[in-house]
């Protein structure tokens, strides 16, 4: 009988319950956040500061030094960080990790470090430099 | 109108005969077709009268039975909802990808069967059910609106057109793949249903819902407008929330 019960494909509830993946739902949810960051925010940050402020269409300081240190080194600067920079990040790390993976480069495992723990990095330096610009 | 004008096709299939050869081949056959002919008719007609070593599974000829999924020049489709008309030029048939093939047009399925059970896709009662009485007879009772949230998913035919299309289930055999996780998902959807504690154990894992990238070619290769995409999903959202709820429950 024991035998019999062993042989069901993936049927046993033990089975399944030990292969959880705890983690997914995480990244999943990062890379949620950073697709809608990526669509609704980074368009208008790239027409903004790479197009309309080069092209002249806006006098120079909106975006001066003292002006672009003060609206950065903010909570709201804190905030739009996370949202151009950490959560994009993430979403590129996602499809850069299922990427890999659909032409079998490296092994999953160590590409999920390696895509997250960069993203995580970065991430880290780019709000830990926010932090410390509010602070000094 | 001139449905009936007949004209002549030529069709390549790829063959596969284990007993007289280990590599496979591609086959020519020039046959008869007018503007109702579908691939199912086409085949049958190089069995009967062309061809009769010609291996391919097929039963219902009007896209309930899910039988006879072909790859029609690379993409997955159902024999007799596709129609020769359509085609101009080379019509190339292969067996199903992702699936071992075992004769021709035929291949072996059984993994596919093994994921949809893996799922438990049927209701699951925590009630035990009563000896029936004739004179009080009891149902499952369901609102037109709560039918309506579980309809479109319960439409599957189990062709595996969907195995076919997708690149994950063609990676990793082991993802429970479209058609598997529609069934949970439509389960879980259902009223009368109370094992989504159950089936969301498997659509947690690395080889369930996680597997997915969201590529949508199942859903458009769907010849029943299934939407699986959709479904395994909005599966996603699910097992996302059980996983949240089972850390704070620990």
């Amino acid at each position: 009988m024991e035998k019999l019960a062993m042989n069901k494909p993936s049927m046993g509830k033990n089975s399944a319950q030990h292969k959880q993946a705890f983690d997914e739902p995480l990244w999943w949810g990062l890379f949620s956040a950073g697709g809608v960051c990526f669509a609704v925010f980074l368009p208008a940050v790239i027409l903004f500061i790479a197009v309309l402020l080069p092209l002249g269409l806006l006098p120079a300081e909106v975006l001066s030094y003292e002006r672009a240190s003060a609206l950065l080194f903010s909570v709201p600067g804190f905030l739009f960080v996370g949202a151009v920079v950490c959560l994009p990040l993430f979403h590129a790390a996602h499809r850069l990790r299922h990427g890999m993976f659909d032409i079998s480069v490296g092994n999953d495992a160590l590409n999920k470090k390696l895509m997250y723990g960069g993203a995580a990095l970065v991430s880290i330096v780019a709000l830990g430099l926010v932090v410390a610009g509010m602070l000094g | 109108m001139n449905t009936q004008q007949i004209s002549t096709k030529q069709i390549s299939v790829k063959r596969y005969l284990p007993d007289s050869s280990a590599e496979s081949y591609w086959q020519q056959y020039e046959l008869p077709v007018d503007d109702s002919t579908s691939l199912l008719d086409a085949l049958n007609h190089i069995k009967e009268q062309l061809d009769s070593t010609l291996s391919y599974r097929w039963s219902c000829r009007m896209a309930i039975c899910g039988s006879c999924g072909v790859m029609v020049n690379g993409i997955p489709k159902l024999g007799c909802k596709t129609f020769l008309r359509d085609y101009e030029g080379e019509i190339r048939i292969e067996p199903l990808s992702h699936f071992p093939v075992q004769r021709d047009l035929v291949v072996d399925m059984e993994i596919f069967l093994e994921h949809l059970a893996a799922v438990k896709p049927y209701l699951i009662d925590d009630n035990p059910v009563k000896p029936y009485d004739p004179q009080a007879p009891e149902t499952y009772q369901q609102s037109p609106e709560q039918l309506a949230r579980y309809k479109q998913f319960a439409n599957c035919i189990n062709c595996g057109l969907c195995y076919s299309a997708c690149p994950q289930f063609g990676l990793n055999p082991e993802f429970l793949g479209p058609a598997a996780l529609t069934l949970a998902h439509r389960y879980n959807l259902d009223s009368r249903d109370h094992g989504k504690k159950q089936r969301m154990a498997e659509l947690n894992r690395h080889e369930g819902v996680w597997s997915c990238t969201f590529v949508g070619f199942c859903s458009k290769v769907c010849p029943k407008h299934v939407d699986p995409a959709a479904a395994v999903n909005q599966g996603k959202v699910e097992a996302a929330k059980h996983t949240l709820i089972a850390l704070f429950k620990g």
